[in-house]
């Protein structure tokens, strides 16, 4: 495959990723995370992830260039995330990218984190195209998003509330698992019974919308309760019954929007795509109702690089026009709009 | 040497380039939220008022602060991309530094304040020297009674230079040592000179050598009572 090579960069929230695509090829895609330096404060501190985008922006850049075999000046543009996200950190990758493209003199793109997540199943998969409807559930976002074509999108529903990673990550500190929740609780689950506990799937009356703080009470209130009576069940079988609630939320809701819908394709993205049990049961759902399925690996589900450049190759082969030097970063971009 | 300046360590950002210490463009933004709107635009408007492009440049100057974070990140990630791009070499400077070299004095010692948000100033003590300034101590972050006890304790005359406008009236009185004075903000145009003259005594640097100086941790809010709960199960 072969089309223009772009640059990409994402520090919206706590990962530094630097990516280089030619076309929708991945040439290299490297990371920071910095989950590490959040775990020890159980949960992502803006001011610990800027710092932290600044150590590591200069060399992920250099690396990723190497690591794709070019030489900077065949780079064809720059592709940055200039919202949703954290302004701190995104302030540090808008900056960085924007005087690279501008002393390169290669054009800037400023991204739409979220329509990254959007795009990330292109870099994995021939079929994934639009009409399409798409999941994204993540630390800091739960949407289902109608993808007319490509750039044409509609928000469908999402969370009222919390994100789905974000039910994880409270839902985990409550048991005493740690953070970042969404892994620690689809490890302890390994064992357990998903369907020891029988947690409420809120909202039924709102077909695309979903209440994980609604859940994460119940979920509280139910244990305390049964710790008080002695029917507490072991924390495995807790840790699968929950987790079996978010992924059956976030599987019927998708399901409703895309029966409304009508579509035959369906993409998800975002972090909480690459909890195992989600995974597995999505596509049991899908094969069972015979819709195409495109959920890319868990390293293209979690913030990359590479899903903000593949925006870009997009835009660059649709002859969009690139961002003015005088753009700032967008903290409350919203898809769509 | 042909040297781009780059300054966000305050409400003031500027912009600057030279030929040495020799001004051949500038732009200064005064809206302290629109520092990267506002940094590459000037850039290219000086570069191209002076008829340069950005390959041109072999010096990056840039304010490493101390100063709120948000801007001082701008500046240090444009100046590191655009020395990067260009293969330029570096030159951090402090904005202490920056706005001891403008204070017009003879003898006074000079101490410049930089807004640190927080109620709290960064400040430094510099001696004048004929031609310039050199640091007579080290920088810190201080709360305005600490600044009013440091200056009360200066057996000699001082002068209070920078943004001492942040602090609150009650920090001067009983003071008569003390002369408040000018700038106000550090300026791009200045760091040609600092750089010019460090450049001179070979104290040029690499960008991977650049780093924000917050002088202050991160302020983090924890829950201790729940992040630290065992969970209730025994063996959490
Ligand atoms: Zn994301």
């Amino acid at each position: 495959m072969s089309g223009p090579i772009v640059l990409g960069i994402e520090t919206s929230c706590d990962e530094t990723g630097v990516a280089v695509l030619e076309g929708f090829d991945v040439r290299s895609s490297v990371l920071a995370s910095q989950v590490d330096e959040h775990a020890r404060f159980g949960g992502v501190v803006p001011e610990v992830a800027a710092r932290a985008h600044v150590e590591a922006i200069r060399p992920l850049a250099h690396q990723a260039i190497t690591k794709a075999g070019i030489h900077p000046d065949q780079i064809d543009a720059v592709a940055v995330t200039r919202g949703p996200g954290l302004v701190g950190a995104l302030t540090v990758g808008y900056a960085y990218g924007k005087s690279l493209a501008y002393s390169m003199q290669r054009p800037l793109y400023g991204i739409d984190h979220m329509e990254g997540h959007l795009f990330a199943p292109r870099l994995a998969f021939e079929g994934y195209e639009p009409p399409a409807v798409v999941l994204l559930a993540s630390g800091g976002h739960s949407q289902i998003v109608h993808v007319k074509a490509w750039g044409d999108y509609e928000i469908l529903g999402g969370t009222i509330d919390d994100a789905a990673g974000e039910a994880f990550d409270k839902l985990a500190r409550y048991m005493g698992l740690g953070f970042p929740g969404g892994p620690a609780i689809d490890q302890e689950s390994s064992d357990g019974d998903p369907s020891a506990v029988d947690f409420p799937r809120a909202l039924r009356d709102r077909p695309y919308d979903f209440s994980f703080s609604g859940l994460k009470t119940s979920v509280v209130t139910y244990l305390d309760k049964a710790r008080d009576d002695g029917s507490l069940p072991s924390r495995p079988d807790v840790a699968a019954s929950l987790q079996e609630a978010i992924v059956d939320v976030l599987i019927d809701k998708t399901f409703n929007a895309v029966e409304a819908t009508g579509v035959e394709v369906i993409g998800a993205g975002g972090g909480v795509l690459a909890n195992r049990r989600l995974r597995e049961k999505f596509q049991e759902e899908a094969d069972r109702r015979g819709v195409g399925l495109f959920i890319p690996s868990p390293a293209l589900c979690t913030d990359n690089g590479a899903m903000i450049a593949s925006v870009a190759v997009d835009r660059i082969t649709d002859g969009h026009e690139p961002d003015p030097w005088t753009l700032d970063v967008d903290p409350s971009m919203r898809l769509g709009s | 040497m042909r040297t781009l300046a780059i300054e966000t360590a305050t409400a003031a950002s500027s912009v600057a380039i030279g030929e040495g210490t020799t001004l051949r463009g500038m732009s200064v933004n005064v809206d302290s939220r629109g520092h990267v709107g506002f940094l590459v635009s000037a850039i290219d408007h000086c570069l191209a008022n002076a008829g340069w492009k950005p390959e041109d440049i072999e010096l990056v100057a840039v304010d490493v602060g101390p100063g709120p974070y948000t801007g001082l990140r701008s500046g240090i990630a444009t100046a590191q991309a655009f020395a990067a791009a260009v293969g330029a070499q570096m030159a951090p400077i402090s904005s202490l530094t920056v706005i001891a070299v403008r204070a017009a004095t003879g003898r006074r010692r000079i101490w410049p304040v930089v807004d640190m948000r927080r109620g709290q100033v960064a400040v430094q003590p510099f001696r004048p020297l004929p031609g310039g300034v050199a640091p007579d101590g080290a920088a810190e972050v201080v709360d305005p009674d600490d600044f009013k006890a440091i200056l009360e304790s200066e057996a000699g005359d001082s002068l209070v230079v920078g943004d001492w406008h942040c602090l609150p009236d009650a920090t001067w009185t009983g003071l008569h040592r003390v002369r408040r004075g000018r700038p106000r903000f550090p300026s791009a145009e200045t760091m040609l000179e600092i750089s010019d003259m460090l450049a001179r005594h070979d104290k040029l640097t690499n960008a991977e050598d650049i780093r924000p100086r917050y002088m202050r941790e991160p302020d983090v809010q924890i829950n201790w009572s729940t992040f630290r709960s065992e969970g209730m199960w025994p063996d959490g």
